[in-house]
């Protein structure tokens, strides 16, 4: 099989998400008071209506719309003043009713947009970027100083109820294959769910892995949902299909399912893309089916086929009356917007001086800029000159500890913003080297104690003395003087070779800068 | 208590008597339980009687007759014996839907509508025969075997609340509950000679009544006289927080019964008068009753309700598809009717709804399934509800001149047993109701008399406004006054005497 990067040269990935979302942070269900609650005993928080009794009917939860609303406002969209909810019918016993509510051609939310910074690494997946000068648009990318920014469509934003939860016993790893009989929790049934379907605007495994974080901030952001990728209550479904380069038809696509991380949605949808062109450059023919991604296996396998559409005989749902929003109510929503991230990192960048590549990376993630903020705070008047060692120390130093301990939450750490201030005022007033920081952001989250505390007790502090220094660096020459030849004789890259033997020789406590200042003194 | 005939008593009447200590809530109970026992066997308007619930709640007002307080405090029907359908769910209760396939399942939850009758003080006596999952106009598609019309035993009752109808035509209840999707209150209790009430849709909440057509469906009472009813409907009306589409309305539907019809103005369809399969005893004793209300100083006058021709056709698109989807819900796994010895999903659903399901049903789910299916929802349903708009807008006319609309409830009076099989033809018994459910107007059957030929009982349908349903009280109260309360059945009522 080719590499993506082989494939991406004769061929376009075209990509769509369906991203559920279920609002976790409300107090009840989307159309019964049933409460929500993830992990509790099964079936212990169901009534009549989540349970499709005979003769129950649903009534809309008004906070659940003001969450869909909010989404939509965070993310673009129209809000839909006069709406339906619809049937859309399922024979299946994770859904009691046998139909889900949902909505119908027009949802809540309609016609957004997100706009998706891509740079570094990420921004190689998408080709001929580069050849854009800074500013230049083609199709829906820009050129920007670092990569291009990818402006993508969101169609619709709907809201609708979750099934409940299916466990076949019997069969192998809980599937359904070769199962003797299957259990139902309906817990979860009912759960308000909002679904965003975006335009197929994405081109790059990378674009939909950062359109899916971007968005998880936001909804984080809103405070609609947990948003746990793990727990399920954030799921993605990615539509992808092949066309040649050049070509403006789209191809056959296959939808792929069970993601349940941003790294699988990333190489489930590479993966994709490696083999349908495979398939494709053979002369075959990708059937629109849904498949599976195995990150075990690294590869995806068929779910289930599709041969004609499914028929879910959708109609409006008699028993909800049309939701009108008014103007009120929207307004009220929009009085409620938080801070969202690309207007935090906009802040950032201009109340801190930082470079627009450090601020949008610090509103990434909430641990970035849960912490940036707070440090900032904790510097006061300093915070302006403290920032971007600040930015350095989080996007380096923290973001390794975070990825290299999954799960961790960074903010119960002992590695509080104070102690973050404290370290990088060290570094800043030159008391230890760059390299000494990082042992001292290691040593206080082993410790829980105070960075001055542990450069005092590990007598760390960097040595700033020029004579000390000077004295070494003489040394230094004197026991080399093939090396200073050398050096005179134009191997100037040689100055590393001087500066090591001097860090050596105090023990790596030599301020770095002052050594380099000394040994061009001295040499040239 | 020696004496004392509860059967063919109203409500004031029962009141009254427990007031006065002629006799006990419970004595009211009992003798209810056993004249169940006894006349239902000719009848069989109840599918279960509820002896528990009903001695429990009868206890409960003899308790507050003995504090010395007035029972009307506990509500409009202290004392009062009612029955209910049975699609209408009372916690303990087997809620059937006259089906196999809900033959085993009992209800874990009471409707609201059937809540507010018992907090209104009644006495439950039981649940009520009907079409199987309320399709059809004779009771005759139970699974539990029709209900037999007191009038003519070899008669049906009409339906689909068939059950309703009889029991209080044949004094088993004061009153009970129905409901009309398409004129299952209105036909059968023009087929009984009762007072017969679908009331505008929003007035009852629907919650906790076994759906059939979810945006046509409304719950409301029989009873034998105007004022019954009223109180009944007093009771069960109002907003329901569980019921997004029920309305706040807090009339008091007897306010105005006593004001006469002078000065009403009664509309007239003279198409309907005319209409094809209108017999003619009922189209005399129909002219007639707006001839009494002439009398009593009302202005007839001509009204039109062009579209309504289409009503039929509209009714049997929506009613179909509403059908088909809240019937979905029926799929053996976690209750109802569930066909044995079956390894996969697909059969074990497939063989349950097609045995568990009569066949009326399953033409219903089958023409739903078909008319939502893409590529055929745009041809039909999309249309249908065009043809409700035009309905409604035709109905807001027509009300601009007149107060109340009258025209028969049904094109005949009560037919025997098999005499209809072709469901085409049965579908029409239905004619002059339906266009209401597709307008959600309200609208109820008063008996006018006997018709001249069979002999039997012939209501006269009054209509009236969206939410001013007092106005159909009103003229129906000036009907009483000529025609007298709605009797008991003239062999029941025999019987009750004894």
């Amino acid at each position: 099989m080719k590499t993506m990067e082989e494939v991406l040269q004769d061929w376009e990935a075209v990509i769509g998400l369906e991203v559920h979302c279920e609002l976790t942070k409300l107090e009840t269900k989307m159309f019964c008071g049933c409460k929500l609650e993830f992990g509790a005993e099964p079936n212990t928080h169901t009534c009549p209506v989540c349970l499709g009794m005979p003769g129950a009917l649903p009534v809309p939860n008004r906070a659940a719309i003001q969450s869909i609303v909010l989404a939509g406002l965070a993310t673009n969209c129209d809000i839909e003043k006069h709406t339906m909810f619809y049937r859309k019918g399922y024979m299946y016993p994770d859904m009691a009713k046998n139909f889900q509510t949902t909505q119908g051609p027009k949802a809540f939310c309609m016609r957004g947009w997100l706009d998706l910074a891509v740079d570094g690494r990420g921004a190689k997946e998408r080709l001929f970027w580069d050849d854009l000068a800074e500013g230049e648009t083609s199709e829906n990318m820009t050129r920007t100083a670092d990569g291009y920014t990818a402006h993508v469509g969101i169609t619709r934003i709907h809201m609708e109820e979750d099934a409940g939860k299916m466990v076949h016993i019997g069969g192998g790893e809980g599937r359904i294959a070769g199962a003797t009989h299957s259990l139902v929790d309906y817990n979860r049934a009912g759960t308000p769910l909002i679904e965003l379907v975006t335009e197929p605007d994405l081109r790059t495994p990378e674009e939909a892995r950062l359109f899916m974080q971007k968005l998880r901030q936001i909804f984080l952001t809103l405070g609609i949902s947990d948003c746990s990728m793990e727990e399920g209550s954030l799921r993605a479904d990615g539509n992808i299909s092949l066309r040649r380069r050049g070509s403006t038809e789209f191809g056959t696509k296959t939808e792929l399912k069970n993601i349940n991380s941003f790294k699988n949605l990333h190489d489930g949808l590479a993966y994709e893309i490696c083999r349908q062109a495979e398939v494709l450059e053979e002369g075959g023919v990708i059937y629109q089916e849904t498949r599976h991604w195995d990150p075990s296996a690294k590869r995806t396998i068929v779910m289930r086929v599709k041969e004609t559409a499914d028929d879910y005989r959708m109609f409006p749902d008699p028993d909800l009356a049309p939701y009108d929003l008014s103007d009120e109510f929207i307004e009220n929503v929009r009085a409620k917007l938080p801070e969202l991230p690309d207007q935090k990192a906009a802040r950032f960048a201009a109340d801190f001086g930082l470079s627009a590549y450090d601020a949008r990376h610090l509103v990434e993630h909430r641990f970035t800029t849960e912490f940036f903020e707070a440090a900032c705070e904790e510097a006061g008047d300093s915070a302006r000159d403290l920032a971007k060692p600040l930015a350095n120390l989080v996007l380096n130093d923290i973001t390794a500890y975070v990825n290299a301990n999954e799960g961790v939450d960074f903010a119960a750490t002992p590695f509080t913003p104070a102690r973050g201030v404290q370290l990088v005022k060290l570094l800043a007033a030159d008391e230890i080297s760059s390299k000494q920081a990082k042992e001292v952001f290691a040593a206080v989250l082993e410790d829980d104690k105070d960075p001055q505390a542990i450069v005092e007790e590990r007598g760390m502090k960097q040595v700033s003395d020029t004579g000390a220094i000077e004295a070494v660096v003489d040394e230094v020459l004197a026991a080399n003087p093939d090396k200073v030849e050398q050096y005179k004789g134009g191997k100037t890259g040689l100055i590393g070779f001087f500066v090591g033997q001097c860090m050596k020789a105090m023990k790596g406590q030599g301020n770095p800068k002052l050594i380099n200042q000394l040994l061009e003194q001295k040499l040239n | 208590m020696a004496g004392t005939n509860f059967a063919t008593m109203g409500i004031r009447e029962i009141q009254a008597g427990l007031m006065n200590e002629e006799f006990t809530a419970v004595e009211v109970a009992e003798a209810s339980l056993a004249r169940i026992a006894e006349q239902d066997k000719d009848v069989h308007a109840f599918l279960e009687t509820t002896e528990e619930q009903a001695i429990e709640a009868a206890e409960k007002i003899d308790m507050v007759i003995d504090s010395g307080l007035d029972i009307t405090v506990i509500g409009p029907l202290a004392g009062i014996p009612v029955a209910y359908k049975d699609n209408m769910n009372l916690q303990g209760t087997h809620t059937t839907c006259a089906s196999r396939m809900l033959e085993s399942y009992v209800s874990p939850y009471t409707a609201t509508c059937v809540r507010n009758t018992i907090e209104a003080g009644a006495i439950p006596l039981g649940k009520l025969n009907m079409d199987e999952f309320a399709f059809g106009s004779s009771t005759e598609t139970s699974a539990f075997g029709p209900t037999r019309n007191p009038w003519d035993l070899e008669r049906v009752p009409g339906g689909s609340s068939g059950g309703s109808a009889a029991a209080v035509a044949a004094g088993l209840a004061t009153v009970t509950l129905g409901s009309d999707t398409g004129g299952s209150i209105r036909q059968p209790g023009s087929f009984t000679g009762t007072v017969a009430v679908k009331p505008t849709y929003g007035v009852v909440s629907r919650y906790g009544i076994v759906a059939f057509g979810s945006s046509l469906d409304q719950v409301g009472p029989f009873a034998r006289s105007v004022e019954d009813a009223a109180l009944t409907l007093n009771a069960i009306s109002g907003h329901d927080p569980l019921d997004c589409t029920s309305q706040p309305v807090d009339t008091d539907f007897t306010a105005n019964l006593a004001e006469g019809a002078k000065g009403m103005r009664i509309g007239i369809v003279p198409a309907f008068m005319d209409a094809e399969g209108l017999t003619h005893e009922v189209k005399v004793k129909v002219e007639e009753a707006a001839e009494h209300l002439r009398a009593a100083g009302a202005e007839l006058v001509e009204v039109d309700l062009p579209n309504a021709q289409a009503a039929m056709s509209a009714y049997y698109v929506l009613g179909p598809c509403e059908a088909f989807s809240n019937l979905s819900r029926f799929d053996s796994v976690r209750y109802g009717y569930c066909d044995p010895g079956h390894k996969d999903l697909g059969g074990q659903y497939e063989a349950s709804r097609a045995n568990g399901f009569g066949p009326e049903a399953r033409r219903r789910i089958m023409l739903g399934s078909y008319l939502l299916s893409a590529g055929v929802y745009d041809k039909y349903y999309y249309p249908a509800q065009q043809v409700r708009t035009l309905i409604t807008a035709d109905y807001t006319r027509a009300y601009e001149k007149c107060d109340v609309i009258l025209m028969p409830a049904s094109p005949r009076t009560a037919f025997k047993f098999g005499e209809i099989s072709d469901p085409t033809s049965m579908y029409l018994s239905d004619m002059f109701t339906i266009s209401l459910n597709i307008a959600g107007n309200g609208g109820m059957s008063m008996p006018c008399g006997l018709g001249a030929d069979t002999n039997l009982p012939v209501g006269v349908q009054l209509q009236s406004p969206q939410f001013k349903d007092e106005n159909m009280f009103r003229a129906a109260a000036a009907l009483e006054q000529v025609y007298g309360k709605a009797p008991v059945a003239p062999a029941f009522a025999a019987k009750a005497g004894e």
